[in-house]
Protein backbone atom coordinates (compact mmCIF):
# COMPACT_ATOMS: atom_id res chain seq x y z
CA UNK A 1 0.00 0.00 0.00
CA UNK A 2 1.60 3.60 -0.70
CA UNK A 3 0.35 6.59 1.64
CA UNK A 4 -1.67 9.43 0.24
CA UNK A 5 0.58 12.32 2.70
CA UNK A 6 -0.82 15.92 3.55
CA UNK A 7 1.48 17.98 5.42
CA UNK A 8 -0.61 20.90 7.30
CA UNK A 9 2.28 24.13 8.08
CA UNK A 10 2.97 27.83 7.84
CA UNK A 11 6.20 27.84 7.56
CA UNK A 12 7.19 26.65 3.70
CA UNK A 13 10.50 25.96 4.91
CA UNK A 14 9.01 23.50 7.44
CA UNK A 15 7.10 21.61 4.76
CA UNK A 16 9.86 21.15 3.20
CA UNK A 17 12.26 19.64 5.79
CA UNK A 18 8.81 16.85 6.66
CA UNK A 19 8.87 16.36 3.08
CA UNK A 20 12.20 15.51 2.50
CA UNK A 21 12.05 13.38 5.87
CA UNK A 22 9.07 11.71 4.89
CA UNK A 23 10.61 10.54 1.44
CA UNK A 24 13.66 9.57 3.67
CA UNK A 25 11.46 7.51 5.85
CA UNK A 26 11.05 4.71 4.04
CA UNK A 27 7.29 4.26 3.69
CA UNK A 28 5.75 3.94 0.16
CA UNK A 29 4.53 7.29 -0.94
CA UNK A 30 1.80 7.98 -3.38
CA UNK A 31 0.93 11.52 -3.43
CA UNK A 32 2.53 14.24 -1.01
CA UNK A 33 -0.24 17.17 -0.88
CA UNK A 34 0.78 20.52 0.93
CA UNK A 35 -0.99 23.03 3.00
CA UNK A 36 -0.26 26.25 4.47
CA UNK A 37 -3.30 26.70 6.99
CA UNK A 38 -6.06 23.94 8.87
CA UNK A 39 -8.67 25.50 6.47
CA UNK A 40 -6.61 25.09 3.25
CA UNK A 41 -5.75 21.64 4.41
CA UNK A 42 -9.61 20.81 5.13
CA UNK A 43 -10.27 21.96 1.83
CA UNK A 44 -7.64 19.42 0.51
CA UNK A 45 -9.34 16.96 2.52
CA UNK A 46 -12.68 17.38 0.89
CA UNK A 47 -11.06 16.90 -2.90
CA UNK A 48 -8.51 14.25 -2.33
CA UNK A 49 -8.02 10.64 -0.37
CA UNK A 50 -5.50 11.20 2.44
CA UNK A 51 -4.06 8.32 4.52
CA UNK A 52 -1.80 10.19 6.97
CA UNK A 53 -1.64 14.00 7.89
CA UNK A 54 1.40 15.98 9.22
CA UNK A 55 0.02 18.91 11.38
CA UNK A 56 1.42 21.84 13.00
CA UNK A 57 -0.53 23.91 15.62
CA UNK A 58 0.53 27.18 15.41
CA UNK A 59 -0.99 28.59 12.05
CA UNK A 60 -2.89 31.62 11.04
CA UNK A 61 -6.61 30.96 9.86
CA UNK A 62 -7.03 28.00 11.68
CA UNK A 63 -4.75 26.25 13.55
CA UNK A 64 -4.13 22.70 13.76
CA UNK A 65 -6.04 22.24 17.44
CA UNK A 66 -9.58 23.14 15.56
CA UNK A 67 -8.34 21.48 12.20
CA UNK A 68 -7.69 17.97 14.11
CA UNK A 69 -11.55 18.33 16.16
CA UNK A 70 -13.03 19.24 12.66
CA UNK A 71 -11.04 15.81 11.05
CA UNK A 72 -12.28 13.54 14.32
CA UNK A 73 -16.16 15.04 14.09
CA UNK A 74 -16.07 14.47 9.81
CA UNK A 75 -17.20 10.07 9.13
CA UNK A 76 -15.29 10.87 5.76
CA UNK A 77 -12.20 12.02 7.75
CA UNK A 78 -12.19 10.51 11.57
CA UNK A 79 -9.81 7.93 10.85
CA UNK A 80 -6.97 9.40 9.15
CA UNK A 81 -3.31 8.81 11.15
CA UNK A 82 -2.15 12.14 12.11
CA UNK A 83 0.79 13.15 13.71
CA UNK A 84 1.64 16.70 15.24
CA UNK A 85 4.46 17.99 14.24
CA UNK A 86 4.89 21.76 16.81
CA UNK A 87 6.68 23.40 19.06
CA UNK A 88 3.83 22.80 21.53
CA UNK A 89 4.73 22.69 24.97
CA UNK A 90 1.40 23.26 27.07
CA UNK A 91 1.06 19.50 28.82
CA UNK A 92 -2.82 20.76 28.39
CA UNK A 93 -2.90 20.95 24.69
CA UNK A 94 -0.62 17.78 24.27
CA UNK A 95 -2.85 15.81 26.19
CA UNK A 96 -5.93 16.93 24.80
CA UNK A 97 -4.17 16.41 20.87
CA UNK A 98 -3.67 12.99 22.10
CA UNK A 99 -6.96 12.23 23.02
CA UNK A 100 -7.44 13.25 20.02
CA UNK A 101 -5.58 9.80 18.81
CA UNK A 102 -2.80 12.42 17.32
CA UNK A 103 0.56 10.93 17.89
CA UNK A 104 3.01 14.00 18.86
CA UNK A 105 6.63 15.02 17.78
CA UNK A 106 8.01 17.76 18.91
CA UNK A 107 10.11 20.59 17.03
CA UNK A 108 12.99 21.07 17.19
CA UNK A 109 12.98 17.08 15.55
CA UNK A 110 15.65 14.61 14.74
CA UNK A 111 14.99 13.31 11.40
CA UNK A 112 15.09 9.98 12.81
CA UNK A 113 12.62 10.82 15.45
CA UNK A 114 10.11 11.98 12.94
CA UNK A 115 10.79 8.54 10.94
CA UNK A 116 10.47 6.53 13.82
CA UNK A 117 7.11 7.71 14.70
CA UNK A 118 6.33 7.40 10.67
CA UNK A 119 6.60 4.54 10.50
CA UNK A 120 5.18 3.14 13.88
CA UNK A 121 1.83 5.13 12.59
CA UNK A 122 1.52 3.92 9.51
CA UNK A 123 2.98 0.27 10.50
CA UNK A 124 5.57 -0.14 8.00
CA UNK A 125 8.32 -1.59 9.34
CA UNK A 126 11.96 -1.16 8.12
CA UNK A 127 12.54 -5.12 7.00
CA UNK A 128 9.08 -4.36 4.91
CA UNK A 129 10.59 -1.41 2.84
CA UNK A 130 14.37 -2.51 3.07
CA UNK A 131 14.05 -6.76 2.54
CA UNK A 132 15.52 -8.78 4.99
CA UNK A 133 18.92 -7.54 6.41
CA UNK A 134 21.27 -10.59 5.78
CA UNK A 135 23.18 -11.76 8.57
CA UNK A 136 26.95 -11.06 7.69
CA UNK A 137 28.89 -14.66 6.81
CA UNK A 138 31.81 -15.55 9.11
CA UNK A 139 34.23 -15.63 5.84
CA UNK A 140 34.07 -11.58 6.20
CA UNK A 141 37.20 -10.14 4.79
CA UNK A 142 36.59 -7.22 7.36
CA UNK B 1 14.05 34.68 37.72
CA UNK B 2 15.98 36.55 34.95
CA UNK B 3 19.04 34.38 35.33
CA UNK B 4 16.66 31.21 34.63
CA UNK B 5 14.99 33.05 31.44
CA UNK B 6 19.01 33.60 30.05
CA UNK B 7 19.17 29.68 30.68
CA UNK B 8 16.57 28.63 29.32
CA UNK B 9 16.24 30.69 26.13
CA UNK B 10 20.42 29.64 26.04
CA UNK B 11 19.33 26.09 26.00
CA UNK B 12 16.58 26.72 23.22
CA UNK B 13 18.74 28.47 20.59
CA UNK B 14 21.42 26.30 20.63
CA UNK B 15 19.13 22.57 20.69
CA UNK B 16 17.16 24.62 18.06
CA UNK B 17 20.19 25.08 15.66
CA UNK B 18 21.38 21.72 16.83
CA UNK B 19 18.72 19.74 15.80
CA UNK B 20 17.10 21.48 12.96
CA UNK B 21 19.79 23.62 11.51
CA UNK B 22 22.09 20.66 11.92
CA UNK B 23 24.88 22.90 13.21
CA UNK B 24 27.05 23.01 16.15
CA UNK B 25 27.41 26.30 17.35
CA UNK B 26 30.04 28.20 19.46
CA UNK B 27 28.79 29.16 22.84
CA UNK B 28 32.14 31.20 23.68
CA UNK B 29 32.43 33.12 20.77
CA UNK B 30 35.50 34.21 19.11
CA UNK B 31 37.04 37.78 18.13
CA UNK B 32 35.65 37.37 14.74
CA UNK B 33 32.61 36.28 15.53
CA UNK B 34 31.94 38.61 18.64
CA UNK B 35 32.26 41.76 15.80
CA UNK B 36 30.00 40.13 12.94
CA UNK B 37 27.25 42.42 11.86
CA UNK B 38 23.58 41.46 12.96
CA UNK B 39 22.14 42.67 9.80
CA UNK B 40 19.31 40.27 9.72
CA UNK B 41 16.45 40.46 12.57
CA UNK B 42 12.96 37.87 12.69
CA UNK B 43 10.44 38.06 15.14
CA UNK B 44 7.73 35.74 16.77
CA UNK B 45 5.20 37.57 19.25
CA UNK B 46 3.15 35.59 21.69
CA UNK B 47 0.35 35.91 24.00
CA UNK B 48 -1.16 33.59 26.73
CA UNK B 49 -0.35 34.19 30.70
CA UNK B 50 3.05 35.97 28.93
CA UNK B 51 3.08 38.12 26.16
CA UNK B 52 5.93 39.99 24.38
CA UNK B 53 8.17 38.27 21.26
CA UNK B 54 11.34 36.75 20.38
CA UNK B 55 13.55 38.89 18.52
CA UNK B 56 16.22 36.54 16.46
CA UNK B 57 19.72 38.34 14.77
CA UNK B 58 22.00 36.94 12.66
CA UNK B 59 25.10 37.84 10.46
CA UNK B 60 23.67 37.52 6.95
CA UNK B 61 26.69 36.01 5.93
CA UNK B 62 25.90 33.08 7.83
CA UNK B 63 21.89 32.59 6.07
CA UNK B 64 22.82 30.53 3.52
CA UNK B 65 24.56 27.92 5.14
CA UNK B 66 21.57 27.42 7.76
CA UNK B 67 19.36 27.39 4.85
CA UNK B 68 21.03 24.78 2.44
CA UNK B 69 21.00 22.63 5.89
CA UNK B 70 17.60 22.73 6.61
CA UNK B 71 16.35 22.25 3.40
CA UNK B 72 18.76 19.43 2.01
CA UNK B 73 19.58 21.64 -0.72
CA UNK B 74 23.13 21.84 -2.39
CA UNK B 75 22.00 25.10 -4.31
CA UNK B 76 22.26 28.57 -2.78
CA UNK B 77 18.41 29.35 -1.97
CA UNK B 78 17.55 32.96 -2.54
CA UNK B 79 17.41 35.60 0.42
CA UNK B 80 13.73 35.41 1.02
CA UNK B 81 13.96 31.60 1.68
CA UNK B 82 17.14 32.15 4.26
CA UNK B 83 15.32 34.78 6.28
CA UNK B 84 11.89 32.23 6.16
CA UNK B 85 14.76 29.00 7.29
CA UNK B 86 15.67 31.92 10.40
CA UNK B 87 12.05 32.90 10.96
CA UNK B 88 11.25 29.07 11.63
CA UNK B 89 14.12 28.52 13.94
CA UNK B 90 12.71 31.84 16.05
CA UNK B 91 9.46 29.99 15.73
CA UNK B 92 10.77 26.42 17.42
CA UNK B 93 13.52 28.74 19.72
CA UNK B 94 10.02 31.06 21.23
CA UNK B 95 7.79 27.77 21.71
CA UNK B 96 10.54 25.46 23.36
CA UNK B 97 11.62 28.68 25.42
CA UNK B 98 8.00 29.60 26.82
CA UNK B 99 6.81 26.51 28.71
CA UNK B 100 9.81 26.63 30.16
CA UNK B 101 9.45 29.92 31.37
CA UNK B 102 5.56 29.85 31.84
CA UNK B 103 5.16 26.43 32.76
CA UNK B 104 4.22 23.79 30.98
CA UNK B 105 0.40 23.71 31.47
CA UNK B 106 0.23 27.45 30.08
CA UNK B 107 -1.31 27.20 26.65
CA UNK B 108 1.01 30.31 23.97
CA UNK B 109 -0.52 31.56 20.75
CA UNK B 110 2.33 32.48 18.87
CA UNK B 111 1.97 34.71 15.60
CA UNK B 112 4.02 33.64 12.49
CA UNK B 113 7.38 34.95 12.23
CA UNK B 114 7.89 38.14 10.84
CA UNK B 115 10.52 40.22 9.60
CA UNK B 116 11.86 43.00 12.92
CA UNK B 117 12.23 46.45 12.48
CA UNK B 118 13.87 48.20 15.75
CA UNK B 119 10.81 50.36 16.76
CA UNK B 120 8.54 49.40 14.48
CA UNK B 121 6.24 47.07 16.15
CA UNK B 122 2.87 47.96 17.91
CA UNK B 123 3.58 46.78 21.69
CA UNK B 124 6.45 48.12 23.94
CA UNK B 125 7.56 45.19 25.32
CA UNK B 126 11.06 45.28 27.84
CA UNK B 127 14.14 42.54 27.16
CA UNK B 128 14.73 40.48 29.95
CA UNK B 129 17.02 37.95 28.44
CA UNK B 130 19.22 37.33 25.29
CA UNK B 131 21.27 34.63 24.49
CA UNK B 132 24.41 33.96 21.62
CA UNK B 133 26.02 31.53 19.75
CA UNK B 134 28.44 32.26 16.99
CA UNK B 135 28.44 29.86 13.67
CA UNK B 136 31.09 29.69 11.25
CA UNK B 137 32.35 33.74 10.58
CA UNK B 138 29.28 35.49 12.06
CA UNK B 139 26.97 35.04 14.85
CA UNK B 140 23.08 34.27 15.86
CA UNK B 141 21.51 36.49 19.19
CA UNK B 142 18.12 35.39 20.55
CA UNK B 143 16.06 38.18 22.53
CA UNK B 144 13.40 37.52 25.12
CA UNK B 145 10.88 41.13 25.05
CA UNK B 146 8.16 41.05 27.80
CA UNK B 147 5.02 43.33 27.93
CA UNK B 148 4.84 45.66 31.17
CA UNK B 149 2.06 43.21 32.27
CA UNK B 150 4.02 40.06 32.11
CA UNK B 151 6.67 41.62 33.50
CA UNK B 152 4.34 43.07 36.64
CA UNK B 153 2.86 39.34 36.75
CA UNK B 154 6.34 37.82 37.06
CA UNK B 155 7.05 40.70 40.15
CA UNK B 156 9.53 41.97 37.59
CA UNK B 157 9.71 45.69 36.41
CA UNK B 158 11.01 47.22 33.26
CA UNK B 159 14.24 49.00 34.92
CA UNK B 160 15.17 45.81 37.13
CA UNK B 161 14.96 43.95 33.78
Amino acid sequence: MAFNVLVVDDSAVMRTMVVRTLRMSGIPLAAVHEAANGEDGLRLLSEEWVDLLLLDINMPVMNGEEMLQRVRANPETRDIRVIVVSTEGSETRLANLQSMGASIVHKPFAPTTLRNTILSVTGVSDAEYYGAVPIAGTDSDF
Amino acid sequence: MLSTMERCLSRALTATFEELALICPDTKLSDVQSAAVLDVAVAVSFDGPLSGRLVLRASSRILPGIAKNMLGTDGECPFAVQRDALGELANVICGNALPMIGGVEAVFVLSAPHEYVTGAEPHRCTPVSRACIGIDDGRVVAQLLLSDDSLLSLGLTAAAA
